[in-house]
C-alpha cells in the first residue's frame, strides 16, 4: 500500500544533479523523507512507484475513454502523484523534470475536465509517461553520483560558505522551482520563491555585478520585479512561465562568467 | 612567555597601555594609526564563530584570509539569516547551551538583541579606542558603517534643488524612489522613529507615499533614480557607488540630509559571547588596517576604525553630520512595521 506523503509537497530542496553537489542547503517547510539521502537502495520502489503510477493512469484515461468524464475523478491524478515516493525523491534531484510531471498531469486531468477527445486526453498521458521515465533516469543518475560521494545528504541547517557565482547556480535552481511550483497550480507559492530568491540570493550578487555590467543588472531586475511575476499573475502557460525562466538563466548564465572573473582579479585581504 | 599569551594576559588586566613599542602601539589606548594584522598575535586553538549572511561573500574572504594567516586556528562557523542567528543565541542562552564564541551580524538591530539579553561580553578598552568616538559601544564593536543617502538623477536637479532635511523632502515636489520592505528602510523609519517620534513620522510616511514609486530593492530604487524615473530616491550609499563604477557616466549623485535619519549610519558588528581570547583577537583582526581597507574597497562599506580612507566617491564621514542614535535601539522593528501596516505603506 502506497503511504500517503502529502507533507512532502511543501519542501523545498533543490538538488544540483548536473553539477553533482548542493550548493547550499535549505531549509525545509516540513519532513524530508530520509530516503532521499539513500537513492541506491530505494531505486526499485521508486521504479515500481513509476510503472504504478503509470498503470494508474492508463487505467484512469481508459476508463474516461470508455465511459466519459462521469465515470472518472479527475483529482485522483493528483493523488496518484502525491501518494508516491518517488515523488520527493524527483523533487529533491531534477526540478525541471518535476515541473514537467505537473504539467503533464494538469494536461490530463483539464483535458477530462473539459471533456476533450480522448485522443487529446492520450498525448498528455504520453508527455507524463515520458516525464516520469526521464525522471527515473535522472533519480538512478543521481544515485550513482550519491553512492560515490559526490551529492551532499539532504540538510536542514545552513552551513556551507557560497561564492558569488556559486550564487548563480543556486538562483538558477530556485527558479527552476518557480516553475515546478507553478506547474503544480500554486501560484502564490511560485511568486514567494521569486520574490525570495531575489532578496535573499541575488541581491547578494547584482552589487558585484553591476560593476561589470549595470545593463545585464538592469534586465534581470526587470525580470524578477515584473516579467516573471507578472508572468504568473497572469495566469500563463506553464511554457510561457518556463519559457522566462529559461531566458532568465540564460542571462544568469552570462552573470556568472562576470562573478567569476571578479572573483579571480579580487585581491586577497592581506 | 609567547607573545600571544603575553598580550592575552596584559589585556585581561587591562594594563596594555604600558606595554613596550612596537606593541604599545598595537594596543593603544587611542591609536593614531590603524593596527596591521602583523602587529596581532596568532590565533590557535578552538573558535566558534556565527555569521550572518550578506555581503555577497566579501566577509567570507576575510575569514578565508585569517585562517590562512593563522593555520593553528580552528574556526567552526555557522552560517544564516543574522537574524535568525541573533534569536539563535538568545534561545541556546536561555537553554544553558553556548555553542558560539563570535557573532559577526550584518546589522546592528540583530546585535541589540543579543546585547540587551545581557549575553555579550564587555569590550576591552584597547579594542574600543580604535573605534570612531561616536562608534563606541560597550558590548561591541560595529565592523564597517553604510550610510543613508538621496540619490538623484543629475539631468533632473542639482544637488542644491533637495532639501537637506528629511522631514522637508515629504513637502517637496520632488518624485521619490523607495523600497519599504527592504530591512535598511525599515531601520531607517526606526531611527526616524527614534529621532522624530510616531506621528511625525506617520505623518511623513504618507505624505512620501503620495508621490513614490516602490521598488523590490534598493539598488532598483538607485536604477530607476539613474532611468530618471524618479527625482530622488532612499538608499544605502554603497548601491550609487556601485552603479557608477560599472557605469562612469551614470546620470546619479549622492546628496545627504543633515542630522537626522536621513543620514544614518548603520553597521555591521561583532561581539563575544565567552571568554575565548580567541574571540576578541579574532575581533582586533576584523578591525585591522588591512580587513577594514579590504572591506572599504571592494565593499564599498565605511570603515568606522580611526586612520582608514573611506571608499572612492563618498564624502568623510566627518563632513557629513550624522544622527547620534544608539544603533542596538534599531532592533525593535515591530512597532516600526506596525506603523508602516497603519499608515499604508506596507
Amino acid at each position: 500500500m502506497k503511504l500517503a506523503l502529502n507533507t512532502m509537497k511543501t519542501f523545498g530542496l533543490s538538488l544540483v544533479l548536473a553539477s553533482a553537489f548542493i550548493t547550499q542547503p535549505v531549509l525545509a517547510n516540513g519532513p524530508i523523507g530520509e530516503h532521499v539521502n539513500h537513492l541506491k537502495a530505494n531505486l526499485k520502489d521508486y521504479s515500481d512507484d513509476v510503472e504504478w503510477m503509470i498503470a494508474k493512469v492508463d487505467a484512469l484515461v481508459t476508463e474516461y475513454e470508455k465511459n466519459g468524464a462521469k465515470a472518472v475523478k479527475s483529482d485522483d491524478l493528483i493523488e496518484y502523484w502525491e501518494s508516491v515516493k518517488f515523488h520527493s525523491a524527483i523533487e529533491t534531484n531534477y526540478v525541471p523534470v518535476y515541473a514537467s510531471i505537473w504539467q503533464s498531469i494538469y494536461g490530463i486531468k483539464m483535458a477530462i475536465d473539459d471533456k476533450k477527445p480522448a485522443s487529446e486526453v492520450r498525448q498528455h498521458q504520453q508527455a507524463l509517461d515520458a516525464a516520469l521515465w526521464q525522471g527515473l533516469g535522472a533519480v538512478k543518475l543521481a544515485a550513482d553520483f550519491q553512492q560515490k560521494g559526490l551529492l551532499k545528504a539532504v540538510k536542514a541547517t545552513a552551513s556551507e560558505n557560497m561564492t558569488q557565482s556559486a550564487t548563480i547556480d543556486e538562483i538558477k535552481h530556485k527558479l527552476d522551482r518557480v516553475v515546478a511550483k507553478y506547474a503544480e497550480r500554486l501560484s502564490d507559492e511560485a511568486t514567494q520563491i521569486v520574490h525570495d530568491t531575489y532578496l535573499h540570493l541575488f541581491e547578494g550578487v547584482e552589487g558585484t555585478l553591476i560593476e561589470k555590467d549595470a545593463k545585464l543588472v538592469e534586465v534581470l531586475e526587470k525580470d524578477f520585479n515584473v516579467t516573471l511575476p507578472k508572468a504568473i499573475s497572469d495566469k500563463k502557460d506553464v511554457d510561457q512561465v518556463r519559457n522566462v525562466v529559461i531566458d532568465m538563466q540564460e542571462k544568469l548564465d552570462r552573470a556568472k562568467v562576470l562573478l567569476e572573473e571578479a572573483e579571480k582579479s579580487r585581491k586577497d585581504v592581506f | 612567555m609567547k607573545r600571544r599569551i603575553f598580550i592575552q594576559g596584559l589585556a585581561a588586566l587591562g594594563v596594555v597601555g604600558s606595554m613596550p613599542l612596537p606593541l604599545s602601539r598595537a594596543f593603544a589606548a587611542s591609536p593614531v594609526s590603524p593596527i596591521s594584522v602583523n602587529d596581532l598575535p596568532a590565533l590557535e586553538g578552538d573558535l566558534t564563530l556565527y555569521l550572518g549572511r550578506g555581503e555577497g561573500g566579501l566577509y567570507e574572504n576575510v575569514l578565508k584570509s585569517i585562517e590562512k594567516k593563522n593555520p593553528k586556528l580552528n574556526l567552526s562557523i555557522r552560517r544564516g539569516p543574522t537574524a535568525a542567528l541573533g534569536n539563535m543565541i538568545v534561545a541556546e542562552a536561555k537553554a544553558g547551551v553556548k555553542r558560539a564564541d563570535l557573532f559577526w551580524a550584518v546589522d546592528s538591530g540583530a546585535i541589540g538583541l543579543i546585547t540587551d539579553a545581557g549575553l555579550a561580553k564587555p569590550l576591552p578598552g584597547d579594542l574600543e579606542s580604535q573605534l570612531q568616538p561616536q562608534f563606541r559601544y560597550p558590548g561591541w564593536a560595529p565592523v564597517t558603517g553604510r550610510i543613508r543617502t538621496l540619490p538623484y538623477n543629475t539631468k533632473r536637479l542639482t544637488k542644491e534643488q533637495i532639501p537637506d532635511s528629511i522631514m522637508a523632502i515629504a513637502d517637496s515636489d520632488l518624485s521619490i524612489g523607495w523600497a519599504p520592505a527592504y530591512a535598511s528602510f525599515q531601520s531607517f523609519v526606526t531611527a526616524m522613529r527614534i529621532l522624530e517620534g510616531d506621528d511625525k513620522t506617520a505623518k511623513w510616511l504618507k505624505k512620501v507615499q503620495k508621490r513614490s514609486k516602490t521598488y523590490a530593492g534598493e539598488l532598483g530604487v538607485v536604477m530607476a533614480v539613474e532611468r530618471g524615473e524618479v527625482d530622488i530616491g532612499f538608499a544605502n550609499h554603497y548601491y550609487t557607488l556601485r552603479l557608477k563604477s560599472g557605469k562612469p557616466d551614470a546620470n546619479l549623485d549622492l546628496a545627504f540630509t543633515n542630522q537626522d535619519a536621513g543620514c544614518l549610519v548603520n553597521a555591521s558588528g561583532v561581539l563575544s559571547l565567552t571568554d575565548n581570547p580567541n574571540a576578541m583577537n579574532f575581533m582586533r583582526y576584523l578591525l585591522s588596517a588591512e580587513v577594514q581597507s579590504y572591506l572599504a574597497r571592494e565593499a564599498y562599506e565605511i570603515p568606522l576604525i580611526q586612520g582608514i580612507e573611506q571608499p572612492s566617491g563618498l564624502p568623510a564621514l566627518s563632513a557629513i553630520s550624522p544622527p547620534k542614535v544608539d544603533l542596538t535601539q534599531l532592533a525593535d522593528l515591530r512597532p516600526t512595521l506596525d506603523l508602516m501596516r497603519s499608515s499604508g505603506v506596507l
